[in-house]
């Protein structure tokens, strides 16, 4: 297994387009979590300027336990990024027709497929790692009264955020053993929200939604959403789920296991 | 453990419609070179893919030393299929190392294999950098990495100098003297003569013709002649070893009867008093005989 992902890691290591992708989902990553109470500072002096004024310091943006689910939330939008990278290693494996001369030289489709989904776990664990890293070091910072038990509520979040990075590179994987261009398989990433919304859309018209809405939770990318629900509106005095639901987390193992599973039967059925 | 390294039983690959190889039946002995000869689109290439593992058989089946093939099997094989494939962005050291890898191949031997195809000097440059020949090069470097058993080369000298092409045939005869069983897919027939124990011809998929290589030459003998005489052809006809007689950028070419060769010729002419400029025995080359096993196949 190491073995599969050194060999992955080695192809990537020495691509510039490589390192750029990551250090700029990394550098982006760390600075906008990281700079949210700044944000909000600025945001509230220009506010203060037209005659409203917010106390910042009153929304406990970056509190335990608030701050897991917060830059939890923020953190998943940028996964895109990383999606973007996994579709080029890919791609550029049947682009080059490198999978064709990996499989000569003595790989096992499996193990070729292993090697990019151990990869998308290293990419998901490091996301992990980098959040865990910025939560608990700008929690200490801005947390007024620090309360130890405090700080392990709501770090299931975590394991939710594995999940979510991890589901959607899965995605990006079979999406690119699919199609197999890189263009193509980008533009198709990037729409995927849309184009489920627009399904989803169709089927569940308003007449239809009491009755079968609670199916959407099934649909792919929607289950990856789930995983982590939107908690700002907790500051408008709005009910939010601050836990991680079991039901779309199984869920979104199904679908991780699938689209992982679909990488596989296609590469296995394929001439290449 | 018997000798036969590669064993290949009614293998089909159909394309659709197309059927590109068909019903193939093929024994590949340890030791022997052997040549994959066909026509543009017989299907040699497919034949290599599917021993490969990267093309799935539509029927039939071959086995690697006895055993059914799997992808541990194929680390003990070096194969170059048509162009070589390697990560462009990558220096030459690196897409060996990466090769090494995968096959699980000890990393001390590239080195050498780089000082065998004379690349040691560019090892460093991104791949994308070199030239064709340089290319082919890396892909037979990256085939020799793990020290395979066998060796299969796809049109190897594809785009290389004609002293690139004379380094790659001693490339693999110095292998083959190893003990190494090689398989040559090629269209330069006279590479396949000079190189190869054995061969096979393929048409549409279809096995032609499969023997030794020393068997081509013989058979039937054409000498050629020359000689400053202006009645050469009348007294070439007058021997009465001469079967068929051709002339060809001014030499005569006689194809013998069964029994007579060409110092009985010679004797002949200069009994008759002429004196040849040229004189010389020809064996049938592969390529006649190629064309031959084609055009019968008609
Ligand atoms: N992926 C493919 N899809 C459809 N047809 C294919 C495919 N690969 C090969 N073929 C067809 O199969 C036949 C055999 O092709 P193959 O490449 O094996 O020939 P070849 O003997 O290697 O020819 P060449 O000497 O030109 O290299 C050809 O008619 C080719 O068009
Ligand atoms: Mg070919």
């Amino acid at each position: 297994m190491l073995h599969l992902l050194k060999i992955d890691l080695k192809k990537m290591t020495s691509y510039r387009t490589f390192w750029v992708i990551c250090g700029l989902y990394f550098l982006t990553l760390g600075f906008t979590t990281a700079s949210g109470m700044e944000i909000l500072r600025w945001f509230a002096n220009k506010t203060v300027e037209f005659g409203a004024s917010i106390n910042i310091d009153r929304i406990p943006l970056y509190h335990f336990p608030d701050i897991w689910q917060n830059l939890i939330w923020i953190s998943g939008l940028f996964k895109l990024v990383l999606a973007v990278m996994v579709v080029i290693s890919i791609t550029n494996e049947y682009q080059y027709r490198t999978l064709r001369q990996n499989i000569i030289d003595g790989m096992s489709r499996w193990e070729f497929v292993l090697s990019k989904i151990l990869t998308n776990v290293l990419l998901s664990v490091m996301s992990v790692g980098m959040l865990l890293l910025i939560a608990i070091v700008t929690g200490l910072i801005y947390t007024p009264e620090l309360i130890l038990a405090d700080v392990f509520i709501g770090t299931e979040f975590l394991l939710a955020y594995f999940l979510e990075v991890f589901a959607f590179l899965s995605y990006a994987l079979m999406l690119g053993v699919f199609v197999q261009r890189s263009g193509l398989t980008i533009v198709l990433l990037m729409l995927s929200h849309m184009i489920e919304a627009i399904i989803k859309l169709n089927l569940f018209r308003e007449s239809l939604e009491p009755s079968i809405g609670w199916l959407k939770q099934f649909f792919p990318l929607e289950s990856i959403t789930n995983l982590v629900p939107l908690p700002f509106a907790r500051y408008a005095f709005q009910e939010i789920q601050d836990y991680v639901s079991l039901t779309a987390v199984a869920i979104a193992l199904v679908w991780t296991f699938l689209f992982n599973y679909f990488s596989y039967l296609k590469l296995k059925r394929a001439d290449i | 453990m018997s000798d036969v390294v590669l064993s290949i039983n009614k293998l089909t690959k159909n394309f659709g419609k197309l059927c590109a190889v068909n019903q193939l039946d093929l024994e590949v002995r340890r030791g022997q070179i052997f040549g994959m000869l066909g026509p543009n689109g017989s299907g040699k290439t497919t034949t290599l893919g599917m021993l490969m593992g990267v093309t799935n058989p539509t029927s039939g089946s071959f086995t690697w030393f006895g055993e059914a093939a799997t992808h541990h099997t194929r680390k003990k094989i070096g194969a170059v299929l048509e162009h070589p494939i390697f990560y462009p962005y990558l220096s030459g050291q690196k897409n060996l190392e990466l090769n090494a890898m995968v096959k699980g191949a000890d990393p001390a031997n590239i080195a050498k294999v780089l000082d065998i195809v004379e690349l040691s000097a560019r090892k460093d440059d991104k791949y994308k950098t070199y030239s064709l020949g340089m290319k082919q090069r890396l892909a037979i470097a990256s085939a020799l990495v793990s020290d395979p058993i066998i060796l299969i080369l796809d049109e190897p000298t594809n785009g290389l100098d004609p002293m690139g092409i004379a380094e790659i045939r001693e490339i693999v005869k110095r292998i083959a003297a190893d003990g190494k069983t090689i398989i040559l897919a090629s269209h330069l027939l006279d590479e396949v003569q000079k190189v190869c124990s054995h061969f096979a011809v393929l048409r549409k998929g279809k096995l032609m013709h499969s023997g030794p290589v020393d068997e081509v030459g013989k058979g039937e003998e054409t000498v050629e002649v020359m000689a400053y005489h202006d009645d050469l052809a009348v007294l070439l006809q007058e021997f009465i070893g001469s079967g068929s007689i051709k002339k060809e950028n001014g030499v005569y070419q006689v194809t013998m009867k069964d029994g007579f060769h060409s110092q009985d010729l010679n004797k002949f002419l200069f009994e008759k008093g002429i004196v040849t400029s040229h004189l010389a025995t020809k064996k049938k080359t592969l390529e006649k005989q190629f064309l031959e096993i084609l055009a019968e196949a008609h």
